[in-house]
């Protein structure tokens, strides 16, 4: 039987996760740089631009589920690429309890700052 | 039956004349999401200045942007995420079992166009900052 290369736990769910958040990154991530640098341009941005796009309650749902998704892609690619390494036990769980605080404190630090923008959440 | 590849150690890089096609694609594909999970870090405590005062923001970014240095960074970031975007949709591909006997022309196939959109993006990246 063929040696098993993945980092990912057999039976895990992180394998189909990393995939779906990959399929919506690969669009909403585009249509970002696209948006912000050749619909609008980097160097006019403004904070009354910033906050009129969040106050659409279609953008800042979009905004916030790509902060989401891109956290957990990304936290979950560098936790893969660390036990593709080698990592286990004491170091291992250490990691992960590292990685999950960071996850923690970006979501909310992006989240109050999409909230600052729209002034609440623009329902 | 699945068949085993013996890929070698990829931190043995004093063979990376062996690597083939795949291999590359690996450690691009790492390298970039490294580069990507450390921007997002960085670009959500930009943004924050948002928090202080709509003005802390505006002149943070406006700053930012007016530096030829940031402006190359940002053309560096292009690059990395078209790749990574290439990239995985061929990765994508590749786990669902279609294109497996081109997954390195698809490779080379990612380079060229992250090549090209990041040549076609630069005077778009670069407008204004000469002044």
């Amino acid at each position: 039987m063929a040696e098993r290369y993945s980092s990912f736990e057999v039976g895990g769910r992180r394998w189909l996760w990393q995939r779906i958040t990959a399929a919506f990154l690969v669009a909403v991530l585009a249509f970002h740089f696209f948006l912000l640098h050749f619909v609008n341009h980097a160097d006019e941005v403004t904070f009354a631009m910033s906050q009129a796009r969040m106050q659409e309650l279609t953008y800042f749902s979009l905004m916030i589920l790509f902060l989401l998704t891109a956290t957990f892609h990304g936290v979950n690619g560098v936790y893969n690429a660390l036990v593709n390494q080698g990592i286990s036990g004491t170091r291992k769980t250490a990691v992960k309890a590292v990685l999950g605080v960071a996850s923690a404190v970006l979501i909310v630090q992006g989240v109050r700052t999409a909230l600052a923008w729209a002034g609440g959440v623009p329902i | 039956m699945s068949q085993s590849y013996d890929r070698g150690l990829v931190e043995d890089f004093g063979r990376w004349r062996e690597f083939s096609a795949g291999m590359w694609a690996w450690i691009f594909h790492k390298f970039t999401g490294w580069v990507l999970v450390g921007y997002l870090f960085t670009h959500i405590a930009v943004l924050s200045t948002a928090l202080q005062s709509p003005e802390a923001y505006t002149t943070t970014i406006q700053s930012l942007e007016g530096l030829l240095v940031v402006r190359i960074l940002e053309v560096g970031l292009l690059a990395v995420a078209v790749f990574h975007i290439l990239n995985g949709l061929r990765l994508l591909f590749v786990d669902l079992g279609l294109g497996l006997g081109s997954q390195d022309r698809s490779f080379y196939a990612s380079l060229l166009l992250t090549g090209a959109i990041v040549v076609a993006s630069v005077p778009t990246f670069l407008a204004g900052v000469f002044g």
